[in-house]
Protein backbone atom coordinates (compact mmCIF):
# COMPACT_ATOMS: atom_id res chain seq x y z
CA UNK A 1 0.00 0.00 0.00
CA UNK A 2 1.54 3.26 -1.18
CA UNK A 3 1.32 6.39 1.73
CA UNK A 4 -1.03 8.70 2.30
CA UNK A 5 -3.22 7.06 -0.60
CA UNK A 6 -6.77 6.18 0.50
CA UNK A 7 -8.84 4.08 -2.10
CA UNK A 8 -11.72 3.43 0.16
CA UNK A 9 -13.18 7.14 1.74
CA UNK A 10 -16.75 5.25 3.20
CA UNK A 11 -14.06 2.87 5.74
CA UNK A 12 -10.99 5.09 6.07
CA UNK A 13 -7.74 3.69 7.22
CA UNK A 14 -4.82 4.86 9.24
CA UNK A 15 -1.82 6.18 6.45
CA UNK A 16 0.16 3.60 6.04
CA UNK A 17 3.14 5.84 7.33
CA UNK A 18 0.98 5.85 10.59
CA UNK A 19 2.17 2.63 12.32
CA UNK A 20 -1.00 1.12 13.96
CA UNK A 21 1.08 -0.95 16.16
CA UNK A 22 2.76 1.70 17.47
CA UNK A 23 -0.15 3.35 18.21
CA UNK A 24 -1.59 0.19 20.24
CA UNK A 25 1.62 0.09 22.27
CA UNK A 26 1.71 3.74 23.22
CA UNK A 27 -2.19 3.15 24.34
CA UNK A 28 -1.04 0.54 25.88
CA UNK A 29 2.05 2.24 27.88
CA UNK A 30 -0.21 5.42 28.49
CA UNK A 31 -3.60 2.58 29.84
CA UNK A 32 -0.88 1.39 32.06
CA UNK A 33 0.71 4.86 33.27
CA UNK A 34 -2.19 6.35 33.96
CA UNK A 35 -3.88 2.82 35.56
CA UNK A 36 -1.28 1.59 37.79
CA UNK A 37 -2.19 3.17 40.88
CA UNK A 38 -5.28 1.96 40.87
CA UNK A 39 -8.48 3.23 38.95
CA UNK A 40 -10.41 0.46 40.24
CA UNK A 41 -9.77 0.99 44.05
CA UNK A 42 -10.80 4.44 44.17
CA UNK A 43 -13.27 5.23 46.83
CA UNK A 44 -16.18 7.21 47.03
CA UNK A 45 -16.83 8.35 50.80
CA UNK A 46 -20.39 6.92 50.53
CA UNK A 47 -18.86 3.58 49.38
CA UNK A 48 -16.58 3.40 51.92
CA UNK A 49 -16.40 -0.19 53.68
CA UNK A 50 -18.03 -0.11 57.00
CA UNK A 51 -16.40 -1.98 59.85
CA UNK A 52 -18.23 -3.15 63.30
CA UNK A 53 -19.38 -0.52 65.05
CA UNK A 54 -16.82 -1.38 68.07
CA UNK A 55 -14.19 -0.56 64.89
CA UNK A 56 -15.82 2.83 64.19
CA UNK A 57 -16.47 3.64 67.65
CA UNK A 58 -12.49 3.31 68.49
CA UNK A 59 -11.52 5.17 65.30
CA UNK A 60 -13.71 7.97 66.37
CA UNK A 61 -12.53 8.38 69.94
CA UNK A 62 -8.68 7.83 68.58
CA UNK A 63 -9.76 11.21 66.79
CA UNK A 64 -11.45 12.90 69.04
CA UNK A 65 -8.13 12.08 71.83
CA UNK A 66 -5.83 13.57 68.90
CA UNK A 67 -7.91 16.75 68.47
CA UNK A 68 -8.23 17.44 71.84
CA UNK A 69 -4.81 17.55 71.64
CA UNK A 70 -4.94 19.77 68.28
CA UNK A 71 -7.67 22.22 69.78
CA UNK A 72 -6.31 22.55 73.47
CA UNK A 73 -3.62 25.34 71.59
CA UNK A 74 -4.12 28.27 69.24
CA UNK A 75 -3.45 26.98 65.61
CA UNK A 76 -5.75 25.77 63.06
CA UNK A 77 -5.44 22.60 61.81
CA UNK A 78 -7.09 19.93 59.02
CA UNK A 79 -9.66 17.16 59.72
CA UNK A 80 -9.92 14.58 56.69
CA UNK A 81 -12.64 12.66 57.62
CA UNK A 82 -12.79 9.68 55.12
CA UNK A 83 -15.75 7.58 56.41
CA UNK A 84 -17.99 11.37 56.20
CA UNK A 85 -16.17 12.34 53.13
CA UNK A 86 -14.97 15.54 54.38
CA UNK A 87 -12.12 17.79 55.05
CA UNK A 88 -12.23 20.41 57.84
CA UNK A 89 -10.47 22.88 58.44
CA UNK A 90 -10.92 23.77 62.12
CA UNK A 91 -9.23 25.93 64.99
CA UNK A 92 -10.61 24.97 69.15
CA UNK A 93 -12.67 22.17 68.20
CA UNK A 94 -14.60 25.15 65.48
CA UNK A 95 -15.13 23.93 62.03
CA UNK A 96 -14.24 27.26 59.98
CA UNK A 97 -15.01 25.67 56.93
CA UNK A 98 -15.53 22.08 55.30
CA UNK A 99 -14.62 20.49 51.53
CA UNK A 100 -16.59 17.23 49.91
CA UNK A 101 -14.07 15.16 48.97
CA UNK A 102 -15.71 13.38 45.97
CA UNK A 103 -13.53 10.26 46.14
CA UNK A 104 -10.18 8.92 47.53
CA UNK A 105 -7.65 5.75 47.83
CA UNK A 106 -5.32 5.45 50.37
CA UNK A 107 -2.30 3.05 49.32
CA UNK A 108 1.44 2.30 50.47
CA UNK A 109 2.77 1.74 54.04
CA UNK A 110 2.13 3.39 57.29
CA UNK A 111 -0.41 4.53 59.44
CA UNK A 112 -3.36 7.13 59.45
CA UNK A 113 -3.43 6.94 63.36
CA UNK A 114 -0.48 9.92 63.53
CA UNK A 115 -0.85 13.29 63.57
CA UNK A 116 0.86 14.68 60.54
CA UNK A 117 2.46 17.94 59.73
CA UNK A 118 2.90 19.66 56.51
CA UNK A 119 6.17 20.31 55.22
CA UNK A 120 5.43 22.46 52.61
CA UNK A 121 2.68 24.90 51.38
CA UNK A 122 2.43 24.20 47.13
CA UNK A 123 4.47 26.42 45.36
CA UNK A 124 2.76 29.61 43.70
CA UNK A 125 4.09 32.13 41.69
CA UNK A 126 3.91 35.63 43.66
CA UNK A 127 4.20 38.87 41.48
CA UNK A 128 5.94 41.50 42.92
CA UNK A 129 4.69 44.69 44.32
CA UNK A 130 4.91 47.88 42.37
CA UNK A 131 4.11 51.37 43.55
CA UNK A 132 1.05 53.08 41.94
CA UNK A 133 -3.27 52.48 41.72
CA UNK A 134 -3.76 49.16 44.23
CA UNK A 135 -6.21 47.76 41.73
CA UNK A 136 -4.17 47.83 39.05
CA UNK A 137 -1.56 45.85 41.12
CA UNK A 138 -1.51 42.06 40.15
CA UNK A 139 -2.85 39.95 42.74
CA UNK A 140 -2.48 36.25 44.25
CA UNK A 141 -6.40 35.25 43.78
CA UNK A 142 -8.02 31.89 44.94
CA UNK A 143 -7.62 31.24 41.04
CA UNK A 144 -3.91 31.30 41.03
CA UNK A 145 -3.50 29.03 43.30
CA UNK A 146 -3.01 24.61 41.91
CA UNK A 147 -5.97 22.76 41.54
CA UNK A 148 -3.26 19.55 41.00
CA UNK A 149 -0.50 19.33 43.65
CA UNK A 150 1.10 17.16 46.35
CA UNK A 151 1.34 17.77 50.36
CA UNK A 152 4.39 15.88 52.01
CA UNK A 153 3.69 15.64 55.61
CA UNK A 154 5.70 14.53 58.64
CA UNK A 155 5.59 11.21 59.26
CA UNK A 156 5.56 10.71 55.64
CA UNK A 157 2.54 10.37 54.44
CA UNK A 158 1.77 12.40 50.78
CA UNK A 159 -1.46 13.88 49.53
CA UNK A 160 -2.01 13.83 46.02
CA UNK A 161 -4.71 16.52 45.35
CA UNK A 162 -6.95 17.00 42.09
CA UNK A 163 -9.83 17.70 40.15
CA UNK A 164 -11.79 14.88 39.20
CA UNK A 165 -10.92 13.70 35.26
CA UNK A 166 -14.59 15.18 34.52
CA UNK A 167 -13.57 18.85 35.53
CA UNK A 168 -9.59 18.93 34.94
CA UNK A 169 -8.63 15.89 32.00
CA UNK A 170 -5.35 16.94 32.12
CA UNK A 171 -4.72 17.65 35.52
CA UNK A 172 -6.41 14.44 36.75
CA UNK A 173 -4.09 12.66 34.32
CA UNK A 174 -1.06 14.74 35.46
CA UNK A 175 -1.88 13.89 39.32
CA UNK A 176 -1.83 10.05 38.40
CA UNK A 177 1.53 10.46 36.61
CA UNK A 178 2.44 11.99 39.49
CA UNK A 179 1.87 9.47 41.68
CA UNK A 180 2.93 6.58 39.59
CA UNK A 181 6.39 8.69 39.67
CA UNK A 182 6.46 8.67 43.15
CA UNK A 183 6.10 5.36 43.62
CA UNK A 184 8.82 4.26 40.99
CA UNK A 185 11.12 6.52 43.08
CA UNK A 186 10.33 4.65 46.25
CA UNK A 187 10.57 1.33 44.67
CA UNK A 188 13.84 2.31 43.42
CA UNK A 189 15.02 3.71 47.00
CA UNK A 190 14.01 0.21 48.33
CA UNK A 191 16.01 -1.66 45.87
CA UNK A 192 19.02 0.60 45.87
CA UNK A 193 18.55 0.83 49.78
CA UNK A 194 16.52 -2.11 51.21
CA UNK A 195 17.29 -0.99 54.79
CA UNK A 196 15.71 2.42 54.29
CA UNK A 197 11.94 2.99 54.56
CA UNK A 198 10.08 3.65 51.51
CA UNK A 199 7.66 7.25 50.57
CA UNK A 200 5.10 6.18 53.50
CA UNK A 201 1.57 6.66 52.72
CA UNK A 202 0.07 7.90 49.51
CA UNK A 203 -3.61 9.26 50.02
CA UNK A 204 -5.25 10.25 46.67
CA UNK A 205 -7.88 12.41 47.04
CA UNK A 206 -10.40 13.76 44.08
CA UNK A 207 -12.14 17.18 44.68
CA UNK A 208 -13.84 20.26 42.89
CA UNK A 209 -11.40 22.57 41.01
CA UNK A 210 -12.52 25.09 43.43
CA UNK A 211 -12.09 22.30 47.09
CA UNK A 212 -8.26 22.12 45.80
CA UNK A 213 -7.70 25.06 45.47
CA UNK A 214 -9.34 26.39 48.34
CA UNK A 215 -6.66 23.66 50.16
CA UNK A 216 -3.75 25.05 48.73
CA UNK A 217 -5.01 28.19 50.14
CA UNK A 218 -5.58 27.48 53.62
CA UNK A 219 -2.44 25.62 53.59
CA UNK A 220 0.55 26.89 56.18
CA UNK A 221 4.08 25.77 56.70
CA UNK A 222 3.94 23.08 60.41
CA UNK A 223 -0.15 22.66 59.65
CA UNK A 224 -1.33 19.83 61.65
CA UNK A 225 -3.22 17.18 60.05
CA UNK A 226 -5.63 14.47 61.37
CA UNK A 227 -6.78 11.78 59.44
CA UNK A 228 -9.80 9.82 60.76
CA UNK A 229 -9.76 6.16 58.84
CA UNK A 230 -13.02 4.91 57.15
CA UNK A 231 -13.89 1.86 59.04
CA UNK B 1 -1.93 -2.52 7.04
CA UNK B 2 -4.70 -4.42 7.80
CA UNK B 3 -5.42 -4.43 11.52
CA UNK B 4 -5.89 -8.15 12.92
CA UNK B 5 -2.87 -9.79 11.00
CA UNK B 6 -0.77 -12.12 12.42
CA UNK B 7 2.48 -10.83 12.31
CA UNK B 8 0.56 -7.78 13.80
CA UNK B 9 -0.72 -9.77 16.78
CA UNK B 10 2.58 -11.55 17.55
CA UNK B 11 4.43 -8.60 17.61
CA UNK B 12 1.62 -6.62 19.94
CA UNK B 13 1.18 -9.24 21.94
CA UNK B 14 3.25 -8.10 24.81
CA UNK B 15 1.60 -4.77 25.49
CA UNK B 16 -1.23 -6.38 25.92
CA UNK B 17 -0.52 -8.89 28.30
CA UNK B 18 1.43 -5.61 29.92
CA UNK B 19 -1.87 -4.26 30.66
CA UNK B 20 -3.30 -7.63 31.47
CA UNK B 21 -0.38 -8.89 33.96
CA UNK B 22 0.35 -5.17 35.24
CA UNK B 23 -2.74 -3.36 35.33
CA UNK B 24 -5.37 -5.65 36.68
CA UNK B 25 -2.96 -7.41 39.70
CA UNK B 26 -2.30 -3.72 40.63
CA UNK B 27 -5.64 -1.98 40.48
CA UNK B 28 -6.80 -4.75 42.72
CA UNK B 29 -3.57 -4.21 45.24
CA UNK B 30 -4.26 -0.28 45.55
CA UNK B 31 -6.94 -0.17 47.19
CA UNK B 32 -6.16 -2.99 49.90
CA UNK B 33 -8.76 -5.02 51.27
CA UNK B 34 -11.78 -4.25 53.57
CA UNK B 35 -11.14 -5.12 56.86
CA UNK B 36 -12.67 -8.94 57.63
CA UNK B 37 -16.30 -8.55 59.50
CA UNK B 38 -15.94 -9.42 63.08
CA UNK B 39 -17.16 -12.80 63.72
CA UNK B 40 -19.02 -13.22 67.18
CA UNK B 41 -19.30 -16.33 69.33
CA UNK B 42 -22.56 -16.07 71.29
CA UNK B 43 -20.69 -15.83 74.68
CA UNK B 44 -18.53 -13.33 73.46
CA UNK B 45 -21.20 -10.89 72.30
CA UNK B 46 -21.99 -10.02 75.37
CA UNK B 47 -18.79 -8.53 76.59
CA UNK B 48 -18.43 -6.49 73.14
CA UNK B 49 -21.99 -5.24 73.82
CA UNK B 50 -20.18 -4.17 77.09
CA UNK B 51 -16.60 -2.79 75.46
CA UNK B 52 -19.48 -1.24 72.77
CA UNK B 53 -21.45 0.67 75.99
CA UNK B 54 -17.65 1.40 77.39
CA UNK B 55 -16.52 3.25 73.78
CA UNK B 56 -19.94 5.26 73.32
CA UNK B 57 -19.55 6.72 77.11
CA UNK B 58 -16.09 7.66 76.36
CA UNK B 59 -17.06 9.46 73.00
CA UNK B 60 -19.47 11.34 74.55
CA UNK B 61 -16.96 12.35 77.37
CA UNK B 62 -14.71 13.50 74.52
CA UNK B 63 -16.83 15.27 72.50
CA UNK B 64 -17.60 17.57 76.10
CA UNK B 65 -13.84 17.67 76.65
CA UNK B 66 -13.55 19.16 72.99
CA UNK B 67 -16.30 21.11 73.06
CA UNK B 68 -15.31 22.95 75.92
CA UNK B 69 -12.28 23.86 74.50
CA UNK B 70 -14.54 26.13 71.62
CA UNK B 71 -14.79 29.86 72.57
CA UNK B 72 -17.75 30.35 74.49
CA UNK B 73 -18.42 33.88 74.09
CA UNK B 74 -18.11 35.82 70.34
CA UNK B 75 -15.14 34.84 67.89
CA UNK B 76 -13.73 36.26 64.33
CA UNK B 77 -13.42 34.15 61.58
CA UNK B 78 -11.65 35.30 58.67
CA UNK B 79 -11.70 33.55 55.30
CA UNK B 80 -9.07 34.96 53.01
CA UNK B 81 -9.93 32.91 50.24
CA UNK B 82 -13.38 34.01 49.94
CA UNK B 83 -12.44 37.67 51.34
CA UNK B 84 -15.35 37.32 53.85
CA UNK B 85 -15.27 37.87 58.10
CA UNK B 86 -17.63 36.76 60.47
CA UNK B 87 -18.39 37.29 63.70
CA UNK B 88 -19.67 34.31 65.30
CA UNK B 89 -20.88 32.72 69.21
CA UNK B 90 -21.20 29.18 68.86
CA UNK B 91 -23.18 28.07 66.17
CA UNK B 92 -24.73 31.36 65.41
CA UNK B 93 -23.55 33.96 62.73
CA UNK B 94 -23.73 37.23 64.52
CA UNK B 95 -22.29 39.35 61.45
CA UNK B 96 -21.11 38.58 57.93
CA UNK B 97 -18.86 41.19 56.08
CA UNK B 98 -16.95 41.20 52.88
CA UNK B 99 -13.46 41.65 53.61
CA UNK B 100 -10.57 42.68 51.95
CA UNK B 101 -6.94 40.22 53.02
CA UNK B 102 -3.11 40.08 52.00
CA UNK B 103 -2.14 40.09 48.28
CA UNK B 104 -0.10 37.82 48.60
CA UNK B 105 2.45 39.91 46.70
CA UNK B 106 6.43 40.42 47.83
CA UNK B 107 8.44 43.44 47.95
CA UNK B 108 11.89 43.99 47.85
CA UNK B 109 14.47 45.99 50.59
CA UNK B 110 16.61 47.48 48.52
CA UNK B 111 18.78 48.29 51.24
CA UNK B 112 19.15 44.84 52.37
CA UNK B 113 19.61 42.38 49.08
CA UNK B 114 17.87 39.08 49.71
CA UNK B 115 15.05 40.20 52.15
CA UNK B 116 11.71 40.58 51.74
CA UNK B 117 8.08 41.58 52.59
CA UNK B 118 5.36 39.00 51.88
CA UNK B 119 1.50 41.07 51.59
CA UNK B 120 0.06 37.88 53.10
CA UNK B 121 -2.66 37.68 55.98
CA UNK B 122 -1.43 35.80 58.46
CA UNK B 123 -3.23 32.14 59.02
CA UNK B 124 -3.76 30.55 62.42
CA UNK B 125 -5.42 31.47 65.73
CA UNK B 126 -4.98 34.80 67.54
CA UNK B 127 -6.63 37.15 69.98
CA UNK B 128 -7.42 40.79 69.53
CA UNK B 129 -4.56 42.48 72.01
CA UNK B 130 -5.79 46.48 71.21
CA UNK B 131 -8.70 48.54 70.61
CA UNK B 132 -8.37 52.22 69.04
CA UNK B 133 -10.47 55.11 68.27
CA UNK B 134 -9.83 57.18 65.22
CA UNK B 135 -6.43 55.20 64.64
CA UNK B 136 -3.49 56.84 62.80
CA UNK B 137 -1.23 54.90 60.17
CA UNK B 138 2.40 55.08 61.18
CA UNK B 139 3.54 54.41 57.68
CA UNK B 140 6.33 51.40 57.76
CA UNK B 141 9.61 51.37 55.76
CA UNK B 142 7.39 49.25 52.64
CA UNK B 143 4.97 51.96 52.34
CA UNK B 144 7.49 54.18 51.36
CA UNK B 145 9.61 52.12 49.39
CA UNK B 146 6.15 51.14 47.45
CA UNK B 147 5.24 54.60 46.65
CA UNK B 148 8.64 55.22 45.32
CA UNK B 149 9.64 57.38 48.53
CA UNK B 150 12.49 58.32 50.60
CA UNK B 151 12.08 57.26 54.20
CA UNK B 152 11.49 60.25 56.35
CA UNK B 153 13.73 60.26 58.81
CA UNK B 154 11.53 61.83 61.11
CA UNK B 155 9.07 59.51 62.69
CA UNK B 156 6.19 62.43 62.73
CA UNK B 157 6.36 62.49 58.79
CA UNK B 158 5.34 58.99 59.13
CA UNK B 159 2.07 59.93 60.63
CA UNK B 160 -1.15 59.63 58.48
CA UNK B 161 -4.44 60.32 59.78
CA UNK B 162 -8.00 58.75 58.30
CA UNK B 163 -6.20 55.77 56.25
CA UNK B 164 -7.64 53.40 58.55
CA UNK B 165 -11.38 54.60 58.85
CA UNK B 166 -12.70 55.13 62.30
CA UNK B 167 -11.66 52.10 64.53
CA UNK B 168 -8.79 49.63 64.71
CA UNK B 169 -8.17 46.20 66.21
CA UNK B 170 -4.96 45.15 66.77
CA UNK B 171 -4.06 41.02 66.56
CA UNK B 172 -0.27 41.10 66.67
CA UNK B 173 2.80 41.43 64.85
CA UNK B 174 1.65 44.92 63.37
CA UNK B 175 -1.48 43.53 61.73
CA UNK B 176 -4.89 45.28 62.49
CA UNK B 177 -8.67 45.11 60.98
CA UNK B 178 -9.27 48.42 60.58
CA UNK B 179 -11.28 50.69 57.59
CA UNK B 180 -10.44 51.62 54.00
CA UNK B 181 -10.97 54.68 51.73
CA UNK B 182 -11.00 51.84 48.97
CA UNK B 183 -14.53 50.40 49.52
CA UNK B 184 -14.30 49.05 45.99
CA UNK B 185 -11.77 46.69 46.50
CA UNK B 186 -13.53 44.84 49.53
CA UNK B 187 -13.80 41.60 48.71
CA UNK B 188 -10.40 41.23 46.92
CA UNK B 189 -7.00 40.57 48.12
CA UNK B 190 -5.24 44.06 48.27
CA UNK B 191 -3.72 44.40 51.35
CA UNK B 192 -0.41 44.28 53.00
CA UNK B 193 -1.58 41.66 54.80
CA UNK B 194 -4.12 43.68 57.32
CA UNK B 195 -7.96 43.07 57.20
CA UNK B 196 -10.01 45.66 55.89
CA UNK B 197 -13.19 46.65 56.00
CA UNK B 198 -16.36 49.16 54.89
CA UNK B 199 -17.33 51.97 57.85
CA UNK B 200 -20.40 50.10 59.11
CA UNK B 201 -19.45 46.37 59.56
CA UNK B 202 -16.06 47.83 61.11
CA UNK B 203 -18.10 49.67 63.59
CA UNK B 204 -19.48 46.40 64.75
CA UNK B 205 -16.88 44.54 64.99
CA UNK B 206 -15.41 47.01 67.28
CA UNK B 207 -18.46 47.03 69.16
CA UNK B 208 -19.03 43.07 69.16
CA UNK B 209 -15.21 42.37 70.56
CA UNK B 210 -13.03 42.70 72.72
CA UNK B 211 -9.34 42.42 74.24
CA UNK B 212 -8.91 38.76 73.69
CA UNK B 213 -11.72 38.08 71.39
CA UNK B 214 -10.39 34.71 69.43
CA UNK B 215 -9.98 35.42 66.33
CA UNK B 216 -9.38 32.69 63.56
CA UNK B 217 -7.86 33.32 59.81
CA UNK B 218 -7.58 30.67 56.88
Amino acid sequence: MRAGRRTDFSHPRLPANVNAGRILRLACWLTLLLATPGLAAERSPRGSPKGTDLEALREKNRVLEEEIKLASRPRVYWLLDLSEGIIAIKARGVELHRFPILAWRLAGEGSVTEGFRLRARPWVARPKATSGDEAAQELIELEDMPAEYELTFDPPITLFVAPSAHEGPWLWARSRLREWWTRVAAWTRSVVAPGKKTGGLRLHLTLSREAAQSLAWSSVEGMPLLIKDAQ
Amino acid sequence: MPLGGNSWVKKNAWAAALVFAGVLPIAGLEGGSPREPEVRAPGIARKADFRLEDLRLREAALKRQLAALAPTGRYIVVDTARSRLYVRRRGEVLLEAVASTGSGTILEDPDRPGTQWVFDTPRGEFTIQSKFMNPVWVKPKWAFLEEGLAVPADPAQRVEAGMLGDYALGFGNGYFIHGTLYTRLLGKNVTHGCVRLNDDDLRNVYRFADIGTPLMIF
